[in-house]
């Protein structure tokens, strides 16, 4: 290029913008070893006790700086979202695939409304769509618990994974299902044999989303999620409502550690596809 | 092609999705704006009347009262649209130049860098709204780092002010719009470039009449994907901007959980539905157009 002042110019910001992505996140990493009990922004010594102590371990802490909550309770949470991520990825999953197959592979009149009704979860405002559900599980007198989290999840978790598995179908080769069809394979065996080898990382990355995005989800969570089944994400917010304390630190580096394993997996699925 | 059996196999592909959907997606969605046309109870709970001074509360006259008006509403509804679109220009403004310069980076590098940008973005958001937390409070890592600098004297106060909700939605929304930017300005003719400088326009001439033009899809996808969720969001104006910066999404969550106003609370999500609504039908017509322009 002929400006080099305006290439230098732009590498320059694009450094900035990357600090400015990242240096939050690494000032709590690195905070979160930080063994000042009061003043948890100015640096005294290297410690693991903020981590310790969330698992209940006993510290060199003194017993005024600590504010364990209840390290049940948080792990009550880790489990819960668990046990929701698990269950909602399976079932979206499976119904997103299904639909992303019927509505890319079959022609039919009503085809752009579903095309519609899979785009709208996805651009739905998290509030509009938590306290209608919301609503809407009271109003039928449907018990506020895992099972309310499970169904509000699913409502916009089977868009991602249809969109997902669409976009693998879009770039798919129809001639290789004909030509399997040709052979004289039945529907069966050339689904087993050919569509469902081709979409699967598709599949596979449209799942990994939806278990990021359910472990993720705090507004939705929050409207419905009842008195005694709180998730991972409900509980902190939680704690930061109540005050910042130092352990969050430590709860968030080990969730930060979590997401980026989960996101390198989704890019080696990539990657191998 | 349409035999019975391929009919037979679409059904049932297509049922337990709609089924699904159609009860817990579209059911809720129509409780939530019949609600909002009903009378609110007592103490908490609703009448069955119909009733639409929800929506006029929002206005600014309650129960229909011409007497008493108070803004109050209409004014966090505006506050809410300006800081969404203040953070759409915010975001635009940081989005753009850096998506300009990873388009210019070698292919390797650019998938990484890619791939470095969009990691955060899978970090659960509360953890990242966290961070600003720690950063911006009184006595967080920008007050101790510029005090012991000796830059400032006193601590600054920046959370729980509208630039504080800023930072925050602006951090955790900048991928929604740094990818449709860098999708468009990637697909972009660098013929066209050349031979705006060959035919000798300086490089803002290029910008402007080549560059912007034909990267406004990107534009467009990018700041309807930044509005929609900036404008509904409570999470982020809970944490940093506090009661002084009240949004329609805090609004919402207060009659919910608070004032137990459900009817008042369902027309104010109803409204932001409706400009979301609006936003898209916007986004559509301009993207149909500029289609049709070339």
């Amino acid at each position: 290029m002929k400006h080099p002042w305006l290439n230098r110019l732009l590498s320059v910001h694009g450094l900035l913008f990357l600090f400015f992505v990242y240096a939050p996140i690494i000032i709590v990493v690195v905070y979160s070893f930080n063994s000042h009990p009061v003043n948890m922004m100015v640096w005294k010594d290297f410690t693991f006790d903020w981590y310790l102590s969330i698992f209940g371990q006993p510290t060199e802490l003194n017993e005024q700086t600590l504010y364990v909550e209840s390290t049940d309770q948080l792990l009550a949470a880790v489990k819960n979202s668990l046990l929701v991520a698990g269950t909602t990825t399976t079932f979206s999953t499976l119904v997103g695939t299904a639909m992303a197959l019927a509505v890319y592979r079959y022609y039919f009149r009503l085809k752009p409304f579903y095309q519609g009704l899979l785009f709208m979860p996805m651009v739905m405002p998290d509030i509009v769509l938590g306290i209608a559900l919301l609503v809407f599980f009271v109003n039928f007198s449907i018990k506020l618990g895992l099972m309310s989290i499970i169904i509000g999840h699913c409502t916009f978790l089977i868009s991602y994974v249809f969109i997902v598995v669409s976009a693998r179908l879009a770039g798919m080769d129809n001639t290789l299902e004909e030509a399997s069809a040709d052979l004289g394979a039945g529907p069966w065996i050339t689904f087993k044999r050919v569509t469902l080898p081709l979409i699967l990382p598709g599949v596979v990355g449209g799942a990994l989303l939806a278990f990021i995005i359910s472990m993720d989800d705090l507004v939705i969570t929050y409207f419905i999620a009842g008195v005694d089944s709180t998730t991972l994400p409900v509980f902190i917010y939680g704690m930061l409502r109540r005050g910042v304390k130092p352990e969050i630190n430590a709860i968030a580096t080990l969730m930060l550690v979590f997401s980026f394993l989960i996101a390198s997996l989704g890019l080696y699925f990539r990657k191998r596809s | 092609m349409a035999s019975k059996r391929d009919t037979r196999r679409l059904i049932a592909l297509l049922t337990p999705g709609t089924l699904f959907l159609g009860i817990f997606f579209l059911g809720p969605l129509a409780v939530m704006v019949i609600f909002s046309f009903l009378t609110p109870g007592l103490y908490g709970g609703v009448e069955w009347n119909f009733y639409h001074w929800n929506y006029g509360r929002i206005l600014g006259w309650a129960d229909g009262d011409w007497e008493e008006f108070d803004p109050v509403y209409a004014q966090i509804f505006f506050r809410s649209v300006r800081l969404a679109f203040t953070n759409v220009l915010i975001t635009l403004l940081i989005c753009y130049p850096a998506a300009l310069w990873v388009s210019g980076l070698s292919v390797r590098w650019r998938t990484f860098v890619v791939f470095i940008i969009t990691l955060p973005f899978f970090v659960s958001l509360v953890v990242r709204l966290f961070c600003w937390v720690l950063i911006l409070r009184p006595s967080g890592f920008l007050n101790t780092t510029l005090l012991g600098l000796g830059v400032i004297s006193e601590p600054i106060d920046i959370i729980f002010t509208e630039t504080a909700v800023l930072i925050g939605m602006a951090y955790i929304l900048l991928p929604f719009m740094f990818l449709p930017l860098y999708a468009s300005i990637e697909k972009l003719d660098y013929s066209l470039l050349e031979a705006s400088s060959d035919l000798g326009a300086n490089p803002f001439q290029t910008f402007l009449r080549v560059t912007l033009p034909s990267t406004l899809p990107g534009i467009a996808a990018g700041a309807v994907l930044v509005f929609i969720p900036s404008l509904g969001n409570f999470i982020v104006p809970d944490l940093l901007g506090g009661a002084k910066v009240l949004m329609i999404g805090n609004l919402v969550e207060q009659q919910f959980l608070s004032a137990r106003n459900w009817p008042f609370g369902s027309a104010l999500s109803v409204m932001i539905m409706l400009v979301m609504f609006l936003a898209i039908v916007i986004y559509l017509r301009r993207i149909g157009r500029s289609e049709i322009v070339r």
